[in-house]
């Protein structure tokens, strides 16, 4: 069932590709379109993304290397979860470990930030068809619950929705807790005297309209009452921050990050699917140590209270927290006492909606240059996201060309991550 | 970029000068005379659609012709892409009836924005986006060849061959477009010019049309030696020759590299025999030796032309069999080639010129019907063929006679876009009514691909935005300077404790003080960003297209002009991001500031484009124009909705300022509301109330709070309306 209405073809799109379909690779395209078949009951029903721009070192977050050259400043500490061990710079976060599963082995293929973040965030690689990220197709795929839009994006945009179609795109928002003037009327405007425009536009529109059977015409009128719907909605509520007790807020790191933690927990609670918080900086070509000792301190009380929270509302059984970045970085400490990137071994962070916490996937060598047994493929991160919500990555969309693509690039669940 | 040669004014010998000008003067002079060229019979039209429904069993009667002011409105946005003022429709019913039509549309023909709306079409078709390399440049080239009605062959030509710098030489923009990658562009030559989609037969023999993986690699080889080079130093890109080909055959997964040989270039698609006379064609030939003429006169040939005669003389004399005449006319070739200024530099692709004058030629049949087919698209609301760029056997046009009637006058024409468009314009299938609203939803799209009625069209998104500015009088300010203070909330995060320290706006937060001369450049590019705060989704960077022609080589602008994907972009905005300062502990504070609410807006045509993805222009429609056959889509949404209902643009537009005309009718002693309605449906709707709709607006007006108020609300109603966004 698809979570975006406007994703429909014209009759004759329609049939110009299943005449086509008839002959492409010898197998009707009803058949390639079905796809697969569900094998497991999926537990996860939002996702929580948290993009770290720049090329994240694995090293010094989820695949600490005591007591090898590649080390650095940072020293291992012991987790929640038994065995496990992550950098110092998340003390809090370490202690909700029991819920997460890092994976340390993901083989990647791409080196420049553009390339490599086009692939992290669509399990594809660039090409001449512009492929949507992880959280379109998963306001795809899933249908929409509540009054907010399916996918929301905070500081940052997300990547676009391409042939899945303008409502699977990303309502985007610029700094958690800011105002967004598109879901009030325009200051000047009552409430009465703007329920009342409403009110006189409908009747309007009906005359225009008459008895129209012309679908063009009835759905502005759908449009406005789900924007009407929106904006009457006790659901806005959740964009509110400065309601909240400072101390709430303080407990996140009083940080934009911070807050766009807070804002996504809120978010989900209202049944928005996926949201994704973007924040860069992780580019850390020179002093690598102190910028990622400062990164540390912004990301993991945040990280750590909204596990925390999630935990205890029973809301991260059935949402996904992940954390990734586009590469690692070099186990080679530069001149600068920086770190470059490195797109062959790094990590990311998954914990709830099904993921098996307390697991550790794979393994890098003894300096985290390479995967050293269960190597992982970009697009298997995107397989398993899809294994989790039910959606079948393997289930076959067309392109504006008409052309069958896979929902995800070919990549397989990654064996022990869900549960 | 046309290179003139001259020679002095006592014709003695001397050395050739060259001087560079800008192509659009001197073919705005030569291509006048193409403007004048008569109709073909749009009756014609007519006939040949009415036969080929009959053929189809479909007897039905066309629809009356849409009443004159719903014309008045359907051909201002079709030819200006804006709603008419108040004061051309009181021009337009001054003038008398019988020929009111035609005026109005040679009214708009000459309008300068006419330009501006085909440059849209043409965006879309080319895939032209700001933020690539020369794309402004490309941008500001289309615009230019279309008001100086430069033949569209002319002006694919040079997109598809020129070689040269991104910004210097704007036709580059093209294949800039696509990285110069030969085969990206054999997909999107193909398909953009001639609505051949052969990109499946890259990887496999096309799987529902007739090309093979061999027909795409022929195709790619036109390209291969076309090198994009970037210089290290400045970071500027040009387009030049290697002499070696980069497309080999067989491809890399079907042999080994050994085997691989350079392919050999060639046009696999059908193409008029070249010995078979056909009228239109010779109307063709005989136009263009009469421009040619006319251009010798007014100011002799460019290296261009010079280089087409010396081919026309070349294949004329071989056909009487003076063989060794061609090695003449190469000499003479090279020689004329020499004095290009720009030949050592951006090498003319010799490959990419054949492969231009065979798509371009009157004999390939799928070039005028491609853009045949997408203007009558655009215009009419329904393609012969659709989606507009997918020819082929299986997916024939619905009336192909009318098709190649179309396509061949155009031809004959000289491929003046002008003409095709007011033939289109001037049909009777252009002119009808639509359907009646109850009319069976199956019967309804009948009756529309038959062309007996028009399709409903809603605006297109630049020329939605242009009329709520046209309507709300929004291009100019409307209120005095100073008279609209308003008090904004801001929210802005200090740093506690720490006096002296300057306060950082709060969506710069804690986290953001980039300041990299990389990062600002990157972000004054026509911004992939749009945000919700302050209103941006309706704002616009402006693009000066006289200033983008102009700028001299070391411009910065377009030496900025760098290639950027949304991707690239997004991932250096996150990896420049400056670092955190923990331990700096912040507070966040309200400031109020006042501002002067009086804004103005300006057109949508000269936005960077497309607009960045949320914004109002890409909401109602405005595609990507990354991916192939990415054609606009009509679709409501709520966010469209929220934008409409809550937007600046709508509630600007709705505002009365004192220096608009309506304001008069409202206040003082010639108030009179009756008349400030009928006004305003004029200029908003295009038409006369009815008693009904005067009284039911005046009670709204009398209602509101004041009486600015209440006529607020009532043109608020209209600009929302389904009746200002769809085309009567």
């Amino acid at each position: 069932m698809s979570g975006c209405k406007d994703y429909k073809m014209t009759r004759r799109q329609l049939m110009a590709n299943s005449a086509a379909g008839a002959t492409l690779l010898g197998m009707p395209i009803n058949q390639l379109i079905a796809g697969s078949g569900q094998d497991h009951a999926a537990k996860c029903e939002n996702v929580i993304l948290f993009w770290n721009g720049g090329g994240m070192s694995h090293l010094d977050t989820w695949d600490p290397k005591p007591g090898r050259p590649t080390q650095g400043e940072f020293d291992p500490i012991s987790t929640s979860a038994d065995g496990v061990q992550i950098s110092e710079i998340f003390p809090t976060v370490a202690k909700q470990m029991h819920h997460a599963a890092l994976v340390r082995s993901i083989a990647g293929t791409q080196g420049a930030h553009g390339r490599a973040a086009y692939n992290l965030q669509t399990s594809f690689l660039p090409g001449p068809v512009q492929h949507p990220g992880i959280g379109s197709v998963v306001a795809h795929e899933k249908e929409k619950m509540g009054d907010l839009p399916s996918f929301i994006s905070i500081n940052g945009q997300a990547r676009t929705a391409s042939y899945l179609g303008q409502r699977c795109e990303a309502y985007f928002i610029a700094n958690p807790g800011d105002p967004d003037p598109y879901l009030k009327f325009p200051a000047g405007v009552t409430m009465e005297q703007g329920n009342k425009r409403l009110e006189r536009l409908e009747k309007f529109n009906n005359r225009f309209n008459r008895d129209t059977t012309d679908p063009r015409l009835s759905s502005t009128s759908t449009s406005i009452d789900d924007a009407v719907r929106l904006m009457r909605s006790p659901a806005l509520k959740a964009f509110e921050l400065d309601k909240i007790p400072a101390k709430e807020i303080e407990r996140y790191g009083d940080t934009a990050f911070g807050r766009g933690a807070l804002l996504s927990k809120r978010l989900v609670e209202q049944g928005v699917r996926f949201v994704q918080i973007n924040r860069g900086g992780f580019d850390t070509h020179g002093d690598n140590f102190t910028r990622m000792r400062e990164h540390g301190e912004v990301m993991d009380p945040a990280l750590g209270s909204l596990l925390q929270d999630l935990s205890e509302s029973g809301m991260l059984e059935k949402t996904m927290v992940i954390m990734m970045s586009e590469f690692g970085r070099t186990p080679r400490i530069n001149e600068n006492a920086g770190r470059d990137h490195w797109p062959k071994c790094f990590s990311c962070f998954m914990a709830g909606g099904g993921i098996n916490g307390g697991t550790v996937i794979g393994s890098s060598d003894e300096d985290g240059g390479m995967p050293k047994d269960n190597p992982v493929n970009v697009p298997d991160i995107h397989a398993t996201i899809c294994q989790a919500l039910g959606i079948d990555p393997y289930k076959e969309v067309l392109t504006r060309q008409g052309r069958p693509m896979k929902l995800v690039d070919d990549g397989s669940t990654i064996d022990g991550l869900l549960v | 970029m046309v290179v003139i040669l001259s020679t002095d004014t006592n014709g003695s010998n001397r050395t050739l000068e060259t001087y560079v000008i800008r192509t659009a003067s001197c073919v705005a002079i030569l291509f006048f005379v193409s403007l004048s060229t008569a109709l073909a019979d749009p009756g014609t039209v007519e006939d040949k659609l009415l036969s080929e429904n009959q053929a189809k069993g479909i007897n039905t009667a066309p629809a009356a012709p849409v009443d004159d002011l719903g014309f008045a409105r359907r051909i201002c946005l079709d030819l200006v892409g804006r709603i008419p003022t108040g004061k051309e429709i009181k021009t337009f019913l001054a003038w008398p009836a019988q020929d009111r039509r035609q005026r109005l549309i040679e009214q708009y023909m000459t309008d300068e924005g006419f330009a501006d709306r085909f440059s849209a079409f043409f965006a879309d078709m080319l895939r032209i986006r700001s933020n690539q390399e020369g794309g402004n440049a490309l941008l500001a080239y289309v615009h230019k060849a279309i008001s100086s009605d430069m033949p569209y062959d002319e002006m694919c030509r040079k997109l598809i061959a020129t070689n040269g710098k991104a910004g210097r030489n704007p036709e580059v923009g093209f294949v800039l477009g696509d990285d110069a990658d030969p085969m990206a562009l054999a997909s999107s030559t193909a398909q953009v010019f001639m609505g051949i989609r052969i990109s499946c037969a890259q990887c496999h023999d096309h799987p529902f049309d007739k090309w093979t993986r061999e027909d795409f690699y022929s195709v790619a080889a036109f390209f291969g030696k076309t090198r994009r080079r970037e210089n290290n130093l400045t970071r500027t890109v040009y387009t030049t020759e290697d002499t070696i080909s980069s497309v080999m055959w067989p491809p890399e997964d079907e042999s080994d590299a050994a085997d691989r040989k350079p392919m050999k270039a060639s046009f696999p698609f059908p193409y008029l025999d070249e010995t078979q006379k056909l009228s239109f064609i010779e109307r063709f030939e005989a136009l263009r030796a009469e421009q040619q003429a006319a251009l010798q006169r007014s100011e002799g040939p460019s290296v261009d032309d010079l280089l087409a005669s010396a081919g026309a003389k070349t294949k004329s004399r071989l056909k009487g069999g003076a063989r060794d005449l061609l090695k003449v006319s190469t000499e003479a070739k090279s020689a004329i080639r020499k004095i290009d200024i720009n030949a050592d530099l951006y090498k003319r692709s010799q490959l990419r010129r054949e492969l231009a004058d065979k798509i371009t030629s009157p004999r390939n049949r799928y070039f005028s019907r491609l853009l045949v087919n997408r203007l009558w698209k655009d215009l009419v609301g329904v393609g012969f063929v659709e989606p507009v760029d997918d020819f082929r056997e299986n997916n024939p046009a619905s009336h192909p006679e009318t098709m190649d009637y179309l396509a061949e006058e155009f031809v004959a024409s000289g491929f003046s876009i002008r003409w095709l468009v007011k033939e289109i314009v001037s049909t009777p299938a252009y002119q009808r009514a639509h359907a009646p609203r109850d009319e069976d939803a199956a019967e309804r799209e009948t009756l529309e691909q038959a062309f007996l009625v028009t399709k409903i069209r809603r605006m297109k998104a630049e020329a939605m935005y242009d009329s709520i500015v046209t309507a709300g009088h929004l291009f100019e300010v409307k209120h005095l300077a100073g008279q609209n203070p308003r008090l904004i909330k801001q929210r802005i995060r200090v740093p506690a404790e720490t006096p002296g320290n300057e306060p950082v706006s709060d969506s710069a937060s804690d986290e953001a003080e980039a300041d990299t001369a990389e990062y600002s450049a990157m972000m004054a590019e026509p911004s992939m960003m749009a945000s919700t705060a302050d209103y941006g989704l309706e704002k616009a960077i402006e693009i000066d297209f006289d200033a983008v022609l102009e700028a001299d080589d070391t411009s910065p602008m377009i030496d900025s002009m760098q290639k950027m994907s949304r991707e690239d972009i997004e991932a250096m905005r996150m990896a420049a991001s400056p670092r955190p300062k923990p331990g700096v502990k912040y507070v966040t504070k309200m400031v109020e500031r006042t501002i002067d609410d009086n804004p103005k807006f300006s057109s949508s045509y000269r936005m960077a484009t497309p607009a960045p993805a949320g914004h109002f222009l890409r909401l109602f429609g405005q595609p990507a124009r990354v991916d192939l056959g990415d054609e606009r889509v009509e679709n409501a949404s709520m966010r469209q909705a929220l934008l409409m209902l809550n937007g600046q643009l709508t509630n600007q537009a709705a505002r009365v300022g004192p220096l608009e005309p309506v304001y008069q009718m409202l206040n003082g002693s010639n108030r009179n509301l009756e008349n400030a309605v009928k006004h305003s449906y004029v200029e908003i709707l295009t038409r006369e109330p009815s008693a009904g709709e005067i009284a039911e607006a005046v009670e709204m007006i009398e209602s509101g709070a004041d009486t600015m108020t209440g006529f607020a609300d009532f043109r608020w109603i209209l600009l929302n309306s389904n009746e200002f966004r769809f085309l009567p």
